[in-house]
């Protein structure tokens, strides 16, 4: 839920709350006043009645008197009653519904005659003003919480838009892509200080991850020279003699440590150089044919376990890429595909729309597919592994990256299949040979 | 034979003298720049290995006052970049060879052999040892003057051998010899042993004595 109508659905709610008891509690208190000041009106009318009573003197002006008021009923009485207030309903055959009525009921004395008055107020009025007033108040509510919400909802929107542009750059920025992003300056001091921060974040961000990548650059290159002199004494030490058994044992092993690393730091090189994208040239190169140079390079390897490599190429298809890097790429699919293969397996390498598909026998279960193309992992127990780098797949992944290739992994009836999706990268796509 | 080493690496620059040396080549020395370009100026040399960082200058420019001098010296271009463009600018320049860091000692004495090779023999050459023919020019081996048909690893292979003879050289070296760059991604370093095998067997078979032979499983020497 988003923070702005956060804020405004706590204002709705106690808004709602408050509109909600206002309009009872009103009523109520409005009634109650009301009718306070009808009774005070009936008590004083009844007390006026009394003090005039002296001008009465004889029945028939009574009687005349209680039947020209239509408020007042007037009854013959026992005894004195004390003076009672009361609600009551009375029909009206005039609107012809019960309407309320307020009475006063008391004793008058005329001429030493006890009757018993009953003075009236309809209160029809009364609630017909306290409707109104009702109505009234609940429309200014109404538009009062209306009027809050909206202008809250428009402040909120303008005041938070720095919020969300930074949002977004945050969202939008890569370390490897330097862009200078788009911040809105305001006149809030919180989000001006917010911007600020986050330009700093991003630039020091930006300057630790190209130093990073220079520093691993420089380092694989400043250890080509130490790696040359170790194995150049190596060599001379070959050719010492007496040479013992022993000491050619531990020589040889230590020529197949030197050439391992070696070949982690070139394959280290090869990433850090396809991150700083200095592979920039391209070429138009046409998959199906490289696939086959590179498969009648991989044979020698291949025939060693008696593998068989199909390629199954019905259509050409031209991609416009770097030469180097394509060549590294599916060089790295197919060599995997013969070193992770058992003997006597088979590997099929076949072109289709826009993709092409390396499929091999190899282990019985399936790879860790959301781990094969991290850097140093290593498959534990196949054979052909004790050589691996653990960055083959992460140079691939790196290079489908740069080319907005997907490379996928699958285990389907046995078989590994890696595919790779060259999407748009494809120029061309023609009849094969 | 009058090699300069245009190298700032002391330890390495010392191990491939030792090599070379024991080869029978001269080694004359240049650390910097400058001294390369001295030196350049004054002598003349059957080959110059010349390193492209030098910490007073690029070592390709080295190749533009060679041929401003109009000299024949052969030269390899020696790189810890393996970039391809310094291997392009290099062999532009009119460097005969490239070698990356790191590099075999036996693959640098065989490059060098061959550039001289090249260079001094109009590319005639033929290496005799005893029975054994091996004719570089037309790439052919004749034992007891009978043509031996190898392939052309096994023909590399011997060549290779050949020119370092009475070395041990390394199974790695032998396997990067013969993959070459371009294979890299499937090198193999168990096909060598195949190969060997092979060649082994058709020289014996044509009346070879056996000059090859494998030292303890870490390298083989071509004993003459």
């Amino acid at each position: 839920m988003r923070l702005n109508n956060k804020t405004i659905r706590s204002y709705l709610f106690y808004s709602c709350l408050i509109y909600l008891l206002t309009i009872p509690l009103f009523y109520f208190v409005m009634r109650s006043v009301l009718l306070h000041a009808v009774d005070k009106s009936l008590r004083s009318q009844l007390k006026e009645i009394r003090s005039n009573l002296g001008e009465i003197h004889s029945q028939e002006e009574l009687t005349a008197w209680s039947k020209l008021d239509k408020d007042i009923l007037l009854s013959p009485a026992d005894g004195p009653i004390k003076d009672r207030i009361y609600s009551t309903t009375r029909y009206s055959p005039k609107h012809r519904e019960e309407e309320p009525y307020r009475e006063i009921a008391g004793t008058i004395n005329v001429e030493g005659k006890m009757y018993r008055l009953v003075v009236s107020s309809s209160l029809i009025e009364n609630e017909d003003l306290l409707g109104s007033i009702l109505l009234v108040q609940s429309i200014v509510l109404f538009l009062l919480i209306c009027g809050m919400l909206w202008i809250n909802q428009r402040i909120s929107k303008r005041l938070w838009q720095p919020f969300y542009v930074a949002l977004r750059n945050m969202q939008q920025f890569e370390l490897n892509k330097q862009t200078d992003l788009p911040f809105l300056s305001t006149t809030t001091d919180e989000f001006n200080e917010l911007n600020k921060a986050m330009k700093n974040l991003f630039s020091r961000n930006s300057e630790i991850y190209l130093q990073q990548k220079e520093f691993t650059e420089n380092a694989s290159h400043e250890m080509q020279t130490p790696l040359a002199i170790y194995q150049s004494k190596l060599e001379l030490l070959m050719q010492t003699s007496p040479l013992s058994e022993e000491q050619a044992d531990l020589i040889n092993d230590l020529n197949d440590t030197n050439r391992r690393l070696i070949k982690l730091n070139k394959s280290l090189l090869l990433l850090t150089k396809i991150e700083n994208n200095q592979y920039q040239d391209v070429y138009d190169v046409e998959i199906s044919a490289l696939c086959k140079k590179l498969i009648q390079q991989g044979q020698s390897l291949a025939q060693e376990k008696n593998i068989i490599i199909h390629g199954d190429f019905p259509e050409t298809m031209v991609v416009r890429v770097n030469n180097v890097l394509i060549e590294v790429l599916i060089g790295n699919l197919l060599s995997n595909a013969i070193r992770y293969n058992t003997d006597n397996g088979m590997i099929i390498v076949r072109t289709e729309r826009d993709a092409l598909v390396i499929e091999n026998t190899g282990v019985p279960v399936a790879l860790q597919a959301e781990k094969i193309f991290t850097r140093f992992y290593k498959l534990t127990g196949p054979a052909g592994n004790e050589d691996s780098t653990g960055l083959g797949l992460a140079i691939v992944k790196n290079i489908c990256t740069l080319y907005n290739y997907t490379i996928s992994y699958a285990f389907i009836e046995g078989r590994h299949i890696f595919r790779l999706d060259l999407h748009d990268g494809v120029i061309r796509q023609g009849a094969g040979s | 034979m009058k090699i300069l080493i245009v190298e700032d690496e002391q330890e390495l620059m010392k191990s491939m003298a030792t090599y070379l040396k024991s080869e029978n080549f001269v080694c004359e020395e240049a650390t910097d720049y400058a001294t390369a370009r001295q030196k350049i100026e004054l002598f003349t040399y059957d080959c110059i290995l010349l390193d492209v960082s030098l910490p007073d200058g690029n070592g390709l420019m080295l190749l533009n006052e060679l041929k401003e001098n109009r000299k024949t010296d052969g030269v390899i271009v020696i790189s810890a970049k393996n970039s391809i463009s310094d291997r392009i600018q290099g062999l532009n320049l009119g460097a005969d060879d490239y070698l990356s860091k790191p590099f075999h000692l036996s693959e640098l004495n065989a490059r060098i052999l061959a550039v001289i090779r090249r260079r001094h023999f109009q590319g005639q050459h033929i290496l005799v040892f005893n029975e054994l023919t091996i004719d570089l020019t037309a790439k052919t081996v004749t034992v007891h003057r009978c043509p031996v048909e190898l392939t052309r690893k096994e023909y590399d292979l011997l060549v290779y051998l050949a020119y370092n003879k009475n070395r041990v050289i390394s199974k790695n070296a032998i396997a990067e010899h013969l993959s070459g760059d371009e294979a890299e991604i499937f090198s193999n370093y168990d096909f060598i042993y195949s190969h060997m095998k092979n060649l082994k067997r058709k020289l014996q078979q044509a009346g070879c004595g056996e000059y090859i032979r494998s030292v303890y499983g870490m390298g083989y020497k071509f004993d003459v």
